[in-house]
């Protein structure tokens, strides 16, 4: 019993030593810096560097919507085909059950697809007007 | 094969999902998706009998359909079916695409069904999430609306906290006892005791499940996204989504005694207290029909809660029939103001003033939303009485005084506020026109709908033998 | 026996039928939909009623359902049928029905007639479920149902605010008996266990001795109930009032059916009442005195319908002399024939206030016999049986049961109390109908009368007259099952003697009668205007002054109080509640800001304390 807390206590010392310690580090490396290095000024200074190039414009640059939409149905067709290689690795084991389960999935990955393109959001440039309405380019 | 047969209910609404997702997809035609959403949830009921014919039975290891899973899938289609034509009325004059928000509806429906069959932290998880991922949607679906988009965004970003809470009680449960399965779990637990990292993990757990249901800590965001979202999606929200997460806490909370450890449940009591009375005080001098409905949902789940902490005894069956009544009862509120509302004429109908003198214009609506008040408040001869009787029965019958307390103050405030919208509804408006042009309402689908729930609530109050009995049979397997 | 649901269910589907059609219904539809549901309502009764005879008349108890069963708490709601419930469904829904068919022609012409039969029939479905209920829970719910109609029907003419008071008026002096009524319930409940009706009967005796404190208690409180309700002493002071509604509702609620509910009530627990024989005798005397104070005060009225009133309240005196001294079946009995002729009297009232364009003053009415025969019948018939003329009358019969009940159990004074109200009955009778139908006609109202015609308002006061007659009195309800026998059933001694006096009594009540109102009226003037005559006229018209006595006592007193303590600290102890939900809920509102960071916050210092909460367990 007092073996188990002894263990237990200094188990937990050391997690306390270490915290202690990490922050420790860090005052004195801040500290030490600050105290130790030079110190320059000037207009310059305060510019983002980039390679030495000088930046123009906004940081806040607005992207199409369109690029978000496309960027982020690739991550889901791609995440979802991840699965498949879980599928490739034991075909075998899970035999036809496993196969039907993914046609199944790959049916619905299909039936995506076909929304996806009908309802126009795999189209980048808005479509004309008189066609019909279409949610991705409604703003 | 039978396993097929017993989750038939969820595949026919997942089926239904990608059907209607190709129909939008072949042609856009509001009606046809509006059909086939109903067929398709309509079919899904009634495979629910075929599994009741399996149950009960474990699908993989994943999923498990007993009595249990049945009341809550059942529930959850009866509500799905109430927001799909409630919505059908609400989106008919609205502009933009509106056939998605079936898609996201049986998405979510699909999500609530796999949820009540959980018996998985996995299963539990991606199926939650599918519940609340098309809610995002459904929430902020009226884009157009600032109060719909800050509803869908706030309710987003809010969940996504809440699931990051939840996986890290899975990941702790998972890292102390190595099991993921509720079964296994539970038998981890209870030979591990009240193991401090193990009731961190259900705490967390705790707190991810309690946010979706709004218990106090956690329930700022409710009136908010209540409020600002159009009425059908805030009626599945308040309905089919409670409900799922509800009998997921129930079946956890059952299958791991640790439950019974004495701090979580006294942590649980202090929760279920706490939440009654915050909710019915936020919803007193309230002017917001749709933010009251959010903080008397909160107080409806603080005094489910209840039932959840006494765990023993009737507090199943208690619990099942308590989550009838207010399914019914909610959907019935939601669904006259859903009714009143439209997406055309700006923000919905939920100040309180748009209900003033509302008898004069619309008789039979006002009928069905005081006999919602009336259930809510839970005066007798309605449903709403019959639950809270069962509250206040397994209260006492546990002795939990403190408990039974809380719920007769709360009521006690709750009639305050509940009367405050019924007296609203009957005060004359000077120079109103005896009737409104559109009476066309109960030619809709929509009225049919919510005069049907005014019925059945007004039934079970008077007759609750059958809602009763069944709430056992499903309690018992 | 399964058609016994139909006799309320029939009723309400009427009334949610009229509820519901709204405009789309015509005037006259309304008024086939009220009629057709009790027609349908009574058929069904008398099919049960011939099936109930032919099963050898044994209490049958039929269940509906279980109402809530959680633990050990069930409340089951079952219809229990027996020779009582089945005597009172009769008069519920037969007279009932010649009341809605009466109304039919009454109502005409009156574009509120769907409210009207809306209520009524949901009169007609509480009711019935009061006498039908095996459980006093189902009995209390029918009762607070009669008294919701009541009041919507004593205010029908909502227009005129005098109306609404008076409705007002009634609803609060009953809840008083209706509170101590439901403080019976619960008393009975807590030392019973059960509020089943056969249960409580059969268990009573088990648990308490004959005059136990609290049997005498819980009998009290029912007998508060049943004062309220019945309209007697103290609590009677709303049923003058209560005729400010259509006289078709006088008829039926405040005549015939609702105001003879306490009556019910007590002989249906009668084995309760019989164990506390203090509580039995004072709701003999109760009677006793009502029926006095009531006759006095029907003689100084002159608004005919006031009179009925008052001979109302009378005659259900009558009936509690008869449930006092232990004579349940004749106090049933005479419920039974009252039901007919009072029901008769005010319809016939009615018909000559229709005809009369609404005048109903004694004094503007007069020598309307030739022009209203049929009207004049019905007076006649009905005012011999309210007086109980000898032999050809249904009232004649059930009175003189009452008198011999009440002497063969020895109550004399009882007796005696009966005796001279059935004087006073003779007299304010026959004041009534040579008021009304002789002499001359005291206003134009009266002189252009005409007649009601037609079938609708002709057959319902037929049938009632025939069954004020004789005939009434040969229908006997089957009480023998139920009631337990009364104390005169097997005596015989002096019994022919009454029966003469009795006899004597009313035809020399109504040959005085006759007299002075008839031939000597100037004497009568001449009485009045004396000033001991006057101050009497004022007494028994104010009705001996319960009315300003309760305000004296209880209403200034009572506002004096409010008054004084308008702002006491008991006050302010009370208003500290809602000050303190509204705290609670501004600081809590205060958390309600809308903004998501905030929110978040929120739930992280949540799940902060919820994480600390358990680490410290």
């Amino acid at each position: 019993m007092t073996d188990e807390a002894t263990a237990l206590i200094a188990e937990y010392w050391a997690v306390g030593l270490f915290t202690i310690a990490v922050f420790t580090l860090c005052a004195l490396m801040i500290g030490a810096a600050s105290l130790l290095g030079g110190r320059s000024y000037g207009r310059s200074k305060s510019l983002p560097f980039e390679s030495g190039v000088v930046g123009t414009g906004n940081a806040r640059q607005r992207f199409s919507v369109k690029f978000y939409l496309v960027a982020m149905l690739f991550v889901i067709f791609d995440i979802e085909a991840v699965f498949l290689f879980a599928w490739a690795v034991s075909v075998r084991e899970v035999g036809w059950e496993g196969f039907a389960g993914a046609a199944v999935f790959i049916f619905i990955l299909l039936a995506g697809l076909i929304y996806d393109s009908r309802v126009g959001a795999l189209e980048w440039a808005p479509r004309k007007r008189g066609q019909s309405p279409d949610i991705v380019t409604d703003q | 094969m039978t396993s097929l047969l017993a989750l038939s209910p969820l595949i026919l609404v997942c089926a239904t999902a990608i059907v209607v997702m190709l129909a939008i997809a072949w042609r856009r035609c509001y009606d046809l998706t509006a059909t086939l959403t109903v067929i398709g949830l309509n079919l899904a009921l009634a495979a629910q009998l075929l599994a009741w014919w399996q149950a009960p039975l474990d699908v993989t290891p994943l999923l498990t359909v007993d009595g249990l899973s049945i009341f809550g899938g059942v529930l959850i289609l009866v509500a799905t079916l109430a927001c799909a034509t409630l919505g059908h009325a609400y989106l008919e004059g609205a502009r933009g695409p509106r056939e998605e928000y079936y898609l996201l509806l049986l998405c979510a429906a699909a999500g609530g069904i796999a949820l009540v069959s959980s018996r998985h932290l996995a299963s539990l998880f991606f199926s939650l999430e599918l519940l609340s991922m098309p809610l995002y949607g459904m929430l902020a679906y009226t884009y157009r609306e600032r109060g719909a988009l800050e509803a869908g965004v706030k309710y987003m970003v809010l969940s996504a906290a809440a699931s990051a809470f939840l996986l890290f009680g899975m990941a702790l449960l998972y890292a102390f006892t190595g099991h993921l399965d509720f079964a296994g779990l539970g038998g981890a637990l209870a030979s591990a005791g009240g193991d401090g990292w193990l009731l961190a993990g259900m705490g967390m757990m705790l707190i991810g499940l309690g946010f979706k249901l709004s218990i106090v800590p956690f329930h700022l965001w409710t009136p908010d996204v209540y409020e600002g979202s159009p009425a059908p999606a805030a009626t599945f929200l308040a309905s089919a989504s409670k409900v799922a997460v509800l009998v997921v806490l129930l079946r956890l909370l059952q299958s791991a005694p640790a439950t019974q450890d004495a701090w979580f449940h006294s942590l649980l009591a202090v929760l279920a207290f706490v939440t009654m009375l915050v909710g019915n005080l936020l919803a007193l001098m309230q002017q917001d029909l749709k933010r009251l409905l959010g903080y008397s949902s909160i107080a409806h789940f603080g005094y489910l809660l209840v039932a959840l902490v006494i765990n023993e005894g009737l507090a199943v069956e208690t619990a099942g029939i308590y989550l009838v009544t207010y399914v019914l009862t909610t959907l019935g509120a939601f669904g006259v103001v859903t009714l009143l509302s439209s997406p055309y004429g700006g923000a919905d109908a939920s100040r309180l003033h748009h209900y003033r003198g509302l008898f004069w214009r619309r008789p039979y609506l006002t009928a069905v939303l005081t006999v919602m008040m009336l259930s809510l408040a839970g005066i007798p001869l309605t449903a709403g009485f019959i639950g809270k009787f069962y509250i206040v029965a397994v209260g006492v019958e546990a002795s939990r005084w403190w408990l039974v307390g809380g719920v007769v103050a709360g009521s006690a405030i709750g009639l305050f506020y509940y009367l405050r919208v019924m007296v609203t509804l009957f005060l004359p408006e000077p120079g109103m026109q005896r009737r409104d042009a559109t009476t066309d309402w109960a030619q809709r689908a929509g009225g049919v709908v919510v005069l049907a729930l005014a019925a059945l609530v007004v039934l079970l109050g008077v007759y609750p033998a059958p809602m009763i009995d069944w709430v056992r049979l499903m309690a018992a397997t | 026996m399964n058609l016994l649901t139909l006799t309320f269910l029939f009723p309400l589907l009427g009334c949610l039928v009229l509820a519901l059609s709204g405009d789309r219904l015509s005037l006259r539809g309304a008024a086939t939909v009220g009629v057709t549901a009790l027609g349908l309502a009574a058929a069904t009764t008398v099919w049960v009623g011939l099936d109930f005879l032919e099963h050898g008349s044994a209490a049958q108890v039929m269940e509906l359902w279980t109402w809530v069963d959680v633990g050990d708490f069930q409340s089951s709601m079952g219809l229990l049928v027996d020779g009582l419930s089945l005597t009172m469904l009769g008069v519920i829904t037969g007279v009932g029905f010649l009341i809605h068919l009466f109304a039919a022609w009454y109502m005409r012409g009156d574009t509120g007639v769907r409210r009207f039969y809306a209520y009524m029939n949901l009169f007609v479905f509480s009711m019935v479920l009061l006498v039908l209920g095996d459980n006093l829970l189902l009995l209390y719910l029918g009762w607070e149902g009669v008294g919701l109609c009541s009041y919507l029907l004593i205010g029908y003419y909502y227009h005129d605010s005098a109306n609404g008071w008076a409705a007002f008026k009634a609803f609060l002096v009953t809840r008083i008996g209706d509170v101590l009524m439901a403080i019976g319930l619960f008393i009975l409940f807590v030392e019973l266990g059960t509020l089943n009706i056969q249960t409580l009967l059969a268990r009573a005796p088990e648990v308490w001795a004959r005059g136990d404190l609290m049997i005498e208690l819980a009998t009290l409180m029912l007998l508060g109930g049943a004062l309220g309700k019945s309209a007697q002493l103290p609590l009677h002071t709303w049923l003058a009032d209560a005729m400010a509604g259509p006289t078709p509702v006088s008829a039926l609620i405040h005549a015939a059916t609702m105001v003879t509910a306490g009556v019910y009530l007590i002989a249906r627990m009668h084995g309760l009442f019989l164990l506390a024989p203090d509580v039995l005798t004072l709701v003999g005397w109760i009677g006793a005195v009502t029926l006095l104070m009531a006759g006095f005060a029907a003689l100084a009225q002159t608004d005919i319908k006031r009179v009925l009133a008052y001979s109302t309240m009378s005659q259900i005196g009558y009936m509690f002399l008869a449930l006092g001294v232990g004579a349940f079946d004749a106090a049933i009995f005479h419920l039974m024939t009252h039901a007919f002729f009072k029901a008769l009297l005010f319809l016939s009232a009615g018909s000559v206030i229709v005809s009369c364009h609404h005048e109903q003053d004694m004094r503007r009415l007069g020598g309307l016999w030739r022009k209203l025969p049929l009207a004049y019948a019905g007076f006649v018939v009905g005012g011999s049986a309210l007086a109980a003329l000898p032999l050809v009358t249904a009232g004649f019969y059930s009175k003189d049961e009452i008198l011999w009940e009440a002497l063969a159990s020895g109550h004399i004074g009882l007796m005696m109390a009966g005796l001279v109200g059935a004087l006073l009955t003779s007299l304010y009778t026959v004041r009534l109908i040579v008021g009304t139908f002789h002499g001359t006609p005291g206003s134009d109202h009266s002189r252009h009368a005409e007649s009601g015609r037609g079938l609708v308002h002709g057959l319902p006061l037929v049938v009632l007259i025939v069954l004020s007659t004789l005939v009434g009195a040969w229908i006997h309800p089957p009480l023998d099952e139920v009631l337990p026998a009364s104390p005169g059933a097997a005596k015989e001694a002096g019994r022919h003697a009454l029966e003469i006096g009795a006899m004597l009594v009313a035809v020399g009540g109504v040959a005085v009668a006759l007299w002075l109102f008839a031939w000597r009226r100037a004497l009568v003037a001449r009485l009045v205007a004396l000033p001991e005559g006057a101050r009497l006229w004022r007494l028994w018209h104010h009705a001996w002054g319960f009315d300003a006595l309760f305000d004296a006592v209880l209403v200034k007193p009572f506002r004096g109080l409010v008054w004084l303590w308008r702002s006491d600290w008991i006050n302010g102890l009370c208003n500290l509640v809602p000050l303190l939900a509204r705290g609670l809920r501004w600081l809590l509102t205060r958390a309600q800001t809308g903004r998501l960071r905030h929110y978040a916050v929120s739930m992280t210092l949540g799940a902060t304390v919820v994480l600390i909460f358990l680490a410290v367990g």
